[in-house]
């Protein structure tokens, strides 16, 4: 089920087109990455949806209808460049920002103290911001954008400024937030992370949507056919080749032959029953573009 | 509770807390009482007096009494005294050995006027005021001379003609009532620099409260939000209303500090009796006139004519504009602090902002001077400067037709002024790291948010 999509928004500014029809799709319940290189209209598109500005042509929707103003309480954004008033004392300044998004002030300060116990910064409650560790900060902010238990999450480089423990921390709840049914979508470079829990991408290149869909589906997309081939150090890859079969790199250890075959023609099964007429394989396995390869060629090929 | 209420509630609480809020609340009077008191102060305790031995070549002894001209003629006063001597020489010796402060030597000569002219030796340059003091005191003299010698008059006829206390009683044509012109200028002068100062201090606690949000990247989650629009009006309402609660407050401290003051001292500050006397008996009656410019009658007048003034006008005026010329600036204000940035210079978007107010300022005393005149016609028209302006006139009386203009302008102002700042708030408070220029803005103004 789709929870929020867009459809061929565009939206110029004075000098340039910041978004040229893009559509994007996302599904209820999973995590979407949303991709591209600095400047590619991705701060526009996040706040595009977070209705800090409007398109100037195109349809949004979210929760099956058109985007209102008042979606904003179901939606929660944690933007790139962090910000809380710094001299505001933390309780307060989270209250405030919860009741900006439609939550009583006693059902606000409830789910404060889950949160804050839960993290263990309750003792901050009292102090001010500035006087908290940019990290502290970073943890703060990230409960006040969940506070009113959002349907849709936007994260826009939610990592950055966190060291790996937090980050961590943060990866565990933005999962635990995926499975009890909240959408994430997700802006990053770090294309590991993409990995590790997207779902679903959409790459956003000048302007433009250039590749979109399921995360493993991509990758199978972009696979070159190519296997790497573990053999004993006694045998060499080099006498089971055929024509149709290419070695694109081969090493050697104590104990095994390592190398990179790309098939170009035929099956993977002939190569494999001719080593095994002969030899054990060790290990096989299909080598997959990553996302970081995905990404860099895509937009390179632009 | 409205959005708009949210923020208008911690916006206003978290300056009301603040420790200066406080700070400024109980020592903003005090402050405002010393800058009276202090030059009142200095006056009082200006340099000591100067002694100047009077040097006259026709002083002369007869019968062992002195008679001259100029003998006893000088009038002493705060700042110098002086006594009476004939030897020049001898004067000089006095005055080099510190015992006279200067010598003034008068060149006499028989004809009509009996003198050429006058000497004055001093260690020091005199004083501006000493040499007026001198010259006039001199010219008074030989006028004198002149009146009781060649035309007759008499002491007490003399008298009167060097200092004919002829009171300046203006009569309001419309009312009838009198006018009190000075009354009416202090109030007018304490209201300006009251809308003046307001307009300046929390216009500019906008600004910076805007450029702090910027700065501080909070903007982006509060526009996620609520809309732009609203977080600008609830910051502008809510500084203004921390503002007039701090003006009340100083309004209630000054009551209970006159409460004080007439309880101390009853006569000075009470009410006055009301005197049925038409205008033409008081320019008549000289002698009375005379006696009203003794002290405590002095301050009676001021407080008669503070209560001869149209107060429902005043005040009704005085709240328009106040809330009304805040209201325009604090807007112009917010949409500056949406232009800087961190390191964007502010002064080249403040500038266009301040100079009105310092052009009000500084025509002040022009619109004092000519309530009804061009210059004070305009600037109380133009937007811009008519709440500092027109409110200065009203006081003295202004038609009616031209308070409703100035209201109207301004109002129209407002309007277009919040609507321009909103535009260039959202956009404004979203674009970092660059270099924003008036070409850029007038862009903004092209595409729609």
């Amino acid at each position: 089920m789709t929870i929020f999509s867009t459809n061929n928004i565009s939206k110029t500014y004075a000098n340039h087109k910041a978004l040229d029809k893009v559509s994007i799709n996302v599904e209820k319940g999973s995590i979407f990455g949303l991709l591209g290189p600095n400047g590619a209209g991705k701060t526009t598109l996040i706040r595009i949806i977070n209705q800090i500005t409007a398109p100037d042509e195109g349809e949004i929707y979210f929760m099956g209808e058109k985007l209102r103003s008042e979606h904003v309480h179901h939606i929660g954004y944690l933007p790139e460049e962090r910000g809380l008033y710094k001299k505001m004392k933390v309780g307060e300044q989270a209250i405030y920002l919860a009741e900006l998004k439609g939550i009583k002030k006693a059902e606000a300060k409830k789910r404060l103290e889950y949160w804050f116990n839960k993290f263990d910064i309750y003792s901050w409650w009292n102090k001010k911001v500035e006087e908290l560790s940019k990290g502290m900060q970073q943890k703060v902010q990230f409960i006040t954008t969940i506070l009113h238990e959002p349907e849709l999450l936007i994260f826009d480089e939610p990592f950055s400024g966190f060291d790996p423990i937090n980050a961590n921390l943060l990866k565990e709840e933005i999962l635990k937030l995926k499975n009890n049914g909240a959408t994430i979508i997700f802006s990053t470079h770090n294309m590991e992370s993409v990995e590790a829990i997207c779902d679903s991408i959409a790459l956003i290149n000048k302007s433009k949507k250039i590749l979109d869909g399921r995360v493993d589906e991509i990758k199978q997309q972009f696979k070159k056919n190519e296997f790497e081939i573990i053999l004993s150090k006694e045998n060499d890859i080099s006498d089971f080749i055929f024509d149709g079969v290419k070695l694109i790199n081969k090493t050697s250890d104590l104990n095994f032959q390592i190398s990179t075959l790309k098939i170009e023609k035929g099956r993977n099964a002939d190569l494999l029953s001719k080593i095994l007429q002969k030899t054990d394989i060790i290990s096989y396995k299909e080598i997959l573009p990553t996302m970081n390869e995905i990404f860099i060629d895509t937009v390179s090929n632009e | 509770m409205s959005k708009t209420g949210i923020i208008i509630r911690r916006e206003y609480f978290i300056r009301v807390k603040k420790k200066s809020f406080l700070v400024m609340t109980f020592l903003g009077p005090i402050l405002i009482a010393s800058l009276w008191i202090i030059p009142f102060f200095l006056a009082l305790n200006s340099d000591t007096q100067s002694k100047v031995l009077v040097v006259d070549e026709t002083l002369m002894e007869k019968n062992g009494i002195k008679s001259s001209l100029y003998l006893n003629k000088f009038k002493n006063d705060k700042e110098l005294i002086f006594e009476y001597g004939y030897d020049i020489k001898e004067a000089q010796d006095k005055l080099n050995k510190g015992e006279y402060d200067a010598v003034l030597e008068i060149v006499s000569t028989n004809d009509m006027p009996p003198i050429k002219g006058f000497l004055f030796y001093s260690e020091n340059e005199p004083s501006l005021s000493a040499q007026s003091t001198i010259q006039s005191q001199l010219s008074n003299i030989l006028k004198d001379h002149v009146l009781k010698y060649d035309y007759g008059m008499n002491e007490k006829d003399l008298e009167w003609f060097n200092n004919p206390k002829i009171g300046f009683y203006s009569k309001d044509i419309r009312s009838g009532k009198d006018s009190y012109k000075e009354i009416k200028t202090f109030l007018a002068i304490i209201a300006g620099i009251c809308i003046y100062m307001f307009i300046f201090m929390f216009g500019a606690q906008v600004m910076k409260s805007v450029s702090e949000e910027k700065t501080s990247r909070i903007v982006e989650v509060l526009v996620s939000s609520i809309k732009p629009v609203q977080l600008l009006m609830g910051k502008i309402v809510a500084v203004g209303l921390v503002g007039l609660t701090q003006l009340v407050l100083w309004l209630v401290l000054s009551v209970v500090l006159i409460g004080g003051l007439r309880t101390v001292s009853p006569q000075t500050f009470s009410e006055p009796q009301k005197e049925n006397i038409t205008i033409n008996e008081r320019v008549i009656s000289v002698d009375k006139v005379g006696e009203m410019t003794s002290d405590s009658s002095q301050v009676n007048q001021v407080v008669q004519g503070l209560f001869s003034i149209d107060y429902t006008l005043v005040i009704l005026m005085f709240v328009f504009y106040f809330i009304t010329g805040y209201l325009l600036y604090a807007a112009l204000f917010g949409a500056v602090g949406a232009l800087i940035d961190v390191d964007t210079d502010a002064q080249q978007f403040t500038l266009p902002i301040t100079i009105p107010l310092i052009i009000a300022m500084v025509c002040f005393p022009i619109v004092i001077n000519a309530p009804s005149g061009g210059v004070a016609f305009w600037l109380s028209m133009i937007p811009l400067t008519s709440p500092m302006v027109m409110m200065m006139r009203i006081p003295f009386g202004v038609p009616i037709w031209e308070i409703a203009t100035s209201m109207g302008i301004i109002i129209l102002f407002i309007i277009f002024c919040m609507w321009f700042a909103a535009k260039i708030y959202r956009t404004g408070i979203l674009m970092y790291g660059k270099n924003i220029t008036y070409k850029e803005i007038w862009k903004w103004f092209k595409y729609n948010n």
